[in-house]
């Protein structure tokens, strides 16, 4: 995947993309961001995932110019970064991760304040989806629960005609119809062209909305699948369930080794269950080659052809995903 | 209208209310002022105040509002107005955590800047002119002439100093993230220079001497602004900007 991203750097960027070449950026002692390269779009919805602190917020804010990157280069929708990014946050909108508005602004007067400097058009745009949402434009900012900011910023971001939006945790803190609307919007978007890049924990909606995934470690791009990807792996993974044999760390060994010896092009252990990559989408010849194993308990399950989100996370980082 | 003209017409109108206030009194109380100056004068303890006096007293009505409206109110509310609309300027959207939406809109950050800049310089500076443009009307009260030229020159001058207050506060805003911290640390360092105004041997490293009574006295005789003060104010106030501008367009939000 990595390699098909630095193919298409001789290319020139298209209507509609986000290209990042080699962007670092360091705060004193601390990397980060080391060199980041990808390319998103044109048009779908990209996830961009990871744990806290590994550098998705301030990849976003290097990206629209909020935080000057040290090195590298971006460009969204044909348009360089330089400067203070003025030019890239044209074509372009972002909604920022952390959310703080002017408690003392009307919704309505804050909407129009959010889209200084974009098209007139867009306001109206952005009050009708603010009323779509339910929230009470004539209120003061300081009557609105955190969700109801959330989506005040969301409306604003939503409303501009532009290529791109670059939307950080867009439905943080909001409960799951909320969510669900959300996401409604953001799929609507994407099917009429829109690129869209978020960055979320909740593989849930990731897994719902988005066409690919990048996955950000310490400051590195570490990973990046598109759903064709992920089918294709899931494809090659079977899980095996040995039940409380595998609790013993000296059998759970001894079955990993056994499966690879089997043909298996990796094996490991999560509680009471190994996984297994195999070479092949087929696995018939694994399996009869399991049947005929004696060292080996029989398995009390089999499931073959699915992966979640969760897992990819678990395997790209090995922790548990929220 | 859009919040930063409303933030900028109330601070104004409320700032010129509080000059206006302590104007009225200030101006009405001359007859009396005139006529018990040498009690007064054995009343001050200390000969920085009594060489005031003298100072009011030799001017008259002129030299006496200049004192109570430049080097009294807006030396020292003018100067904590200044500190007060500059030092949150960008520190206080630092401290509520707006400032990353401030940023985010597709405008230049110089032009955010310096619109913030120019609205809180109006709030300052125009509450002086304004304010002083009411003498003129006011001393009619007491039976004075006062020309509305020489008060306007005044108020120019005062505007300068409080200029360059507003500007450093401003530059040490576009800095940090804590407007309460820069508020007070710019308002000691104004009372510490009022301080050594007082002091004999002190007074002449006061920046307050830029904007003192015989100043202003000066600038109502010869009816033209002092270049020799007003331009330096204006490049302290213009350097101040040029190095917000700066530091704000490397600030991390």
């Amino acid at each position: 995947m990595l390699s098909r991203s630095m193919d298409a750097a001789a290319s020139t960027p298209k209507q509609g993309m986000i290209r990042v070449r080699g962007l670092t950026r360091r705060f004193g002692s601390v990397t980060a961001l080391s060199p980041i390269e990808f390319d998103v779009g044109p048009g779908g919805v990209t996830a961009l995932l990871g744990p806290n602190g590994s550098g998705k917020s301030t990849l976003l804010r290097c990206m629209v110019g909020l935080v000057r990157p040290d090195s590298g280069s971006a460009s969204i929708d044909g348009v360089a970064l330089s400067g203070d990014g003025t030019a890239v946050r044209k074509r372009c909108c972002f909604a920022p991760g952390e959310i703080s508005l002017y408690k003392e602004m009307r919704g309505r007067e804050h909407l129009e304040w959010l889209l200084r400097g974009r098209e007139r058009e867009s306001r109206a745009r952005a009050v009708q989806l603010a009323d779509a949402m339910g929230l009470p434009l004539s209120a003061r900012v300081r009557a609105y629960s955190h969700g109801m900011k959330r989506q005040l910023l969301f409306a604003a971001v939503m409303a501009p005609r532009v290529a791109v939006r670059i939307l950080d945790e867009p439905s943080e803190g909001l409960d799951p119809s909320k969510r669900g609307a959300i996401l409604d919007i953001v799929e609507s978007d994407a099917r009429s062209g829109t690129t869209i890049l978020l960055s979320s924990h909740h593989l849930g909606e990731v897994d719902r909305v988005s066409s690919r995934m990048l996955f950000l470690h310490q400051g590195r791009l570490v990973r990046s699948e598109d759903s064709a990807g992920v089918r294709a792996q899931a494809a090659r993974t079977l899980r095996l369930d040995f039940g409380s044999q595998l609790e013993l760390p000296a059998n759970a060994s001894r079955v990993c080794s056994t499966l690879l010896r089997l043909g298996a092009k990796s094996a490991l252990t999560r509680g009471q269950r190994a996984i297994v990559q195999l070479e092949q989408a087929d696995p018939r010849p694994f399996l009869g080659a399991l049947a005929a194993e004696a060292s080996l308990p029989a398995p009390q399950g089999i499931e073959y052809g699915q992966l979640s989100l969760s897992e990819l996370y678990h395997d790209v980082y090995g922790v548990e995903a929220v | 209208m859009g919040g930063g003209t409303r933030s900028l017409l109330l601070r104004a109108l409320a700032f010129t209310l509080v000059l206006e206030l302590l104007l009225v009194p200030a101006v009405l109380f001359w007859p009396n002022f005139r006529d018990n100056l040498d009690a007064l004068r054995g009343l001050m303890p200390f000969q920085a105040a009594r060489e005031m006096l003298e100072q009011f007293g030799s001017a008259g009505a002129a030299g006496y509002i200049c004192g109570q409206q430049f080097f009294k109110a807006c030396n020292t509310l003018g100067i904590a107005a200044a500190v007060l609309f500059a030092a949150g300027a960008v520190a206080g959207e630092a401290h509520r955590g707006t400032l990353e939406i401030w940023l985010a809109r597709p405008l230049t950050r110089r032009r955010l800047l310096l619109e913030r800049w120019l609205s809180g310089a109006l709030a300052v500076a125009l509450p002086v002119f304004l304010s002083s443009a009411t003498i003129p009307w006011l001393a009619g009260f007491v039976e004075e002439r006062v020309a509305l030229e020489a008060m306007l020159l005044c108020a120019a001058h005062e505007s300068t100093l409080l200029l360059a207050f507003y500007s450093a506060t401003f530059f040490f805003s576009t800095l940090g993230s804590n407007p309460l911290g820069i508020g007070f640390a710019m308002l000691l360092f104004s009372i510490f220079q009022f301080a050594i105004y007082l002091i004999e041997k002190a007074t002449h490293y006061s920046l307050f001497r830029l904007a003192d009574i015989p100043t202003f006295i000066e600038i109502c005789d010869s009816r033209s602004l002092d270049v020799s003060i007003v331009l330096p104010l204006l490049g302290a106030s213009a350097v101040f900007v040029v190095a917000s501008v700066l530091a704000f367009e490397r600030r991390v939000p």
